[in-house]
């Protein structure tokens, strides 16, 4: 009797160990956090074929180019074309040594040796820490175009097919009940937008309930949306990943990301508060290890070539606002408008501002998510 | 010419003629611990106690850091009573009872240490997560959340950890002399009386050190918990996620102090497992 009961509950436990290998590996892909280093070659189908007329050949150089995971996309599609424009006009072979991961992850791996020569990340915070830590020595910001500022996106929801929770706006998110999800401030740079575009809102008087430029008007709102928060995930993309899961009825994140993930067939929808923060991410030249290698004209003018129209329009076509004035009216129809946007530097003054004021030890962030536990 | 291999009382001879091969598989052992593990550690030690003892304890009680690390204590601590029961009724069926397919369900227990826990953490929001059947039912019928709650955090340690006493119960009750539970069997005692009275005396050390040993584990888990936990300062936060969260907002002086706490506390349990398998010894030997 015993034994028998013994051996159902092996059977039992044998089974459900099965299931689960079963289910281990379709689920892994779902987690990204391991940078990925690829190489692109120059793809000789786009290449010219030499002519006499062009220079001789000059010795193959590469590029190690370090970004935020969520551009990796547009990336591969603009790096061969700089190849290959290169090629035409230089005649030089280029290769690409490319790095995807979290702003900050990116920017402490290049204070920590990773000799990238170009950074793409999500926060100017994180390309100071570099020129901080002496590895970027010239005026980096204008250097490049739109004081290099190479996309723009914006802080939206991606809420269930059919908005069943009726999220319209900030003021939604306070909802008793409602289980949304965003990243940890702590860890990731998107998740610091997030809860600057929130406070921003809030502190513009552009939030149902919430009195304008009221410190602790806001600071209370903030509490209790992080009150309704589920889950804190280390980055932006496993917090949408989370999402495509099926967990949060909304998810705050990149208006990017939502175009992205509905380019990949998700069915969620992406809603756009009236009033929110416009995401700039930077781009820099590395110029004491481009240097180094040699190939600071090559990292400048690639840093040249993600601003033109090129360039531009395949950022477009993966969500995100393009900074080139021309290539944002012809995509316009993909971006609802926001009817008070602003910006890091007209709210808050910057980020070396920001960053201490919100997430310090004793910053905002810190006292309303404290807030939050104390029911 | 080939070389045979020496019979074995040629090699102690050996040995003991050449101390400077002794001396040299010594230093090469303990270099290698070194390198390996001391020098990292002093690192730690070092970092975290930059600010002196007032500065780690500033670190640790502030208000966050405290509540993650009661989190990981208790959480790691329930997981391992449950580990200390299941893993020995795994042990016993393992060892006393004979069933078809015993050698691999045998061989699937040490699994766990082979699947990478951030897989074993997506694998369990996509089974009990608030979206799936089990899910959505337990937080239905009875307003229970698995996933992003302790609930969550307490199963993936035990996924995680369920090789522990497993391994170290079962050669005990392999080796058990079965004498002296057939005498009391003869002497008329039930099984269940034979197993408390007779067999578990015997498998005290092998279940606490191995659910010690499973609690230390536990204290230090970073894959598993960031997917199932929700990682909410205060409420699903353990301590491991709260030293990634220092790392990344570039406060290492902090994550080093609670990496310190952390140490600490599982070199304590090491060092006292260590120390009743030597008191059990000598009180054999006695």
């Amino acid at each position: 009797m015993k034994t028998k009961l013994l051996k159902t509950l092996s059977a039992l436990l044998l089974v459900s160990v099965l299931l689960s290998a079963c289910a281990a590996p379709t689920a892994a892909p779902t987690a990204t956090a391991v940078p990925t280093v690829e190489e692109v070659q120059p793809t000789d189908t786009v290449a010219p074929a030499p002519t006499d007329t062009v220079a001789p050949a000059k010795p193959a150089v590469k590029l190690t180019f370090a970004a935020y995971s969520t551009p990796a996309e547009a990336y591969a599609k603009i790096i061969p074309l700089f190849i290959a424009y290169w090629k035409e006009t230089q005649n030089q072979d280029v290769t690409f040594e490319q790095s995807y991961a979290g702003s900050g992850a990116q920017s402490r791996a290049v204070i920590g040796g990773l000799e990238a020569d170009i950074v793409a990340l999500s926060l100017e915070g994180d390309v100071t820490n570099i020129a901080k830590a002496d590895l970027i020595k010239r005026d980096w910001k204008t250097l490049a175009p739109k004081n290099a500022i190479v996309t723009t996106s914006v802080v939206g929801f991606a809420v269930r097919k059919g908005n069943p929770k009726g999220i319209k706006d900030w003021a939604d998110l306070a909802k008793p009940g409602l289980e949304i999800l965003t990243p940890d401030p702590k860890t990731s740079g998107g998740a610091q937008w997030n809860i600057l575009a929130l406070y921003g809102a809030a502190l513009r008087g552009k939030i149902t309930g919430v009195a304008a430029n009221d410190e602790k008007a806001a600071t209370a709102f903030l509490t209790s949306v992080l009150k309704n928060v589920t889950a804190l995930d280390k980055d932006a993309r496993g917090s949408i990943t989370n999402f495509e899961t099926g967990n949060g009825d909304v998810a705050i994140t990149y208006e990017n990301e939502v175009i992205l993930g509905q380019q990949r067939k998700q069915d969620y929808e992406l809603v756009l508060p009236s009033s929110t923060i416009s995401i700039d991410t930077p781009v820099a030249v590395v110029d004491v290890n481009s240097d180094k290698h040699g190939v600071t004209d090559v990292a400048d003018a690639f840093v040249k070539f993600i601003f033109t129209k090129a360039a531009q329009e395949i950022f477009a076509q993966y969500g995100f606002r393009s900074s080139d004035p021309d290539v944002l009216k012809a995509t316009a129809s993909q971006f609802p408008t926001v009817t008070d946007l602003f910006t890091i530097g007209d709210q808050f003054g910057g980020w070396s501002k920001a960053k201490p004021t919100y997430f310090g030890d004793t910053g905002v962030y810190n006292t309303a998510i404290t807030a939050a536990q104390k029911k | 010419m080939t070389t045979i291999t020496p019979p074995l009382n040629m090699i102690s001879k050996t040995s003991r003629r050449a101390p400077w091969a002794r001396w040299g598989v010594k230093s090469a052992a303990f270099t290698y611990l070194t390198v390996l593990l001391l020098i990292p550690l002093i690192v730690i030690f070092q970092d975290g106690l930059k600010g002196g003892l007032d500065g780690l304890w500033q670190s640790i009680s502030q208000p966050i850091a405290w509540s993650a690390l009661g989190l990981t204590l208790w959480t790691s601590a329930l997981m391992a009573v449950i580990n200390a029961v299941m893993g020995t009724l795994t042990a016993y069926v393992l060892v006393r009872y004979n069933f078809p397919g015993k050698s691999f369900l045998n061989a699937i227990i040490d699994l766990p240490l082979a699947i990478p826990t951030l897989v074993t953490g997506v694998m369990l929001v996509v089974l009990y997560g608030p979206q799936s059947a089990v899910g959505s039912w337990l937080k239905t019928q009875f307003d229970w959340r698995i996933i992003f709650a302790p609930s969550g955090i307490i199963l993936a340690l035990l996924f995680i950890n369920y090789p522990f006493v497993v391994r170290a119960v079962q050669p005990v009750l392999e080796n058990l002399d079965r004498e002296s539970e057939e005498a009391a069997a003869t002497l008329g005692a039930g099984a269940f009386t034979i197993f408390r009275d007779v067999t578990l005396p015997a498998l005290w050390l092998p279940i606490i050190s191995g659910a010690l040993l499973s609690f230390a584990r536990a204290i230090g888990e970073f894959g598993a918990i960031v997917v199932v936990a929700g990682n909410i300062p205060f409420r699903t936060q353990t301590a491991a996620i709260y030293v990634f969260g220092e790392v990344e907002s570039s406060n290492r002086q902090g994550a080093s102090a609670m990496s310190i706490v952390m140490l600490t506390i599982a070199f304590g349990l090491v060092l006292f497992v260590d120390w009743l398998r030597r008191r059990n010894q000598k009180e054999r030997s006695a």
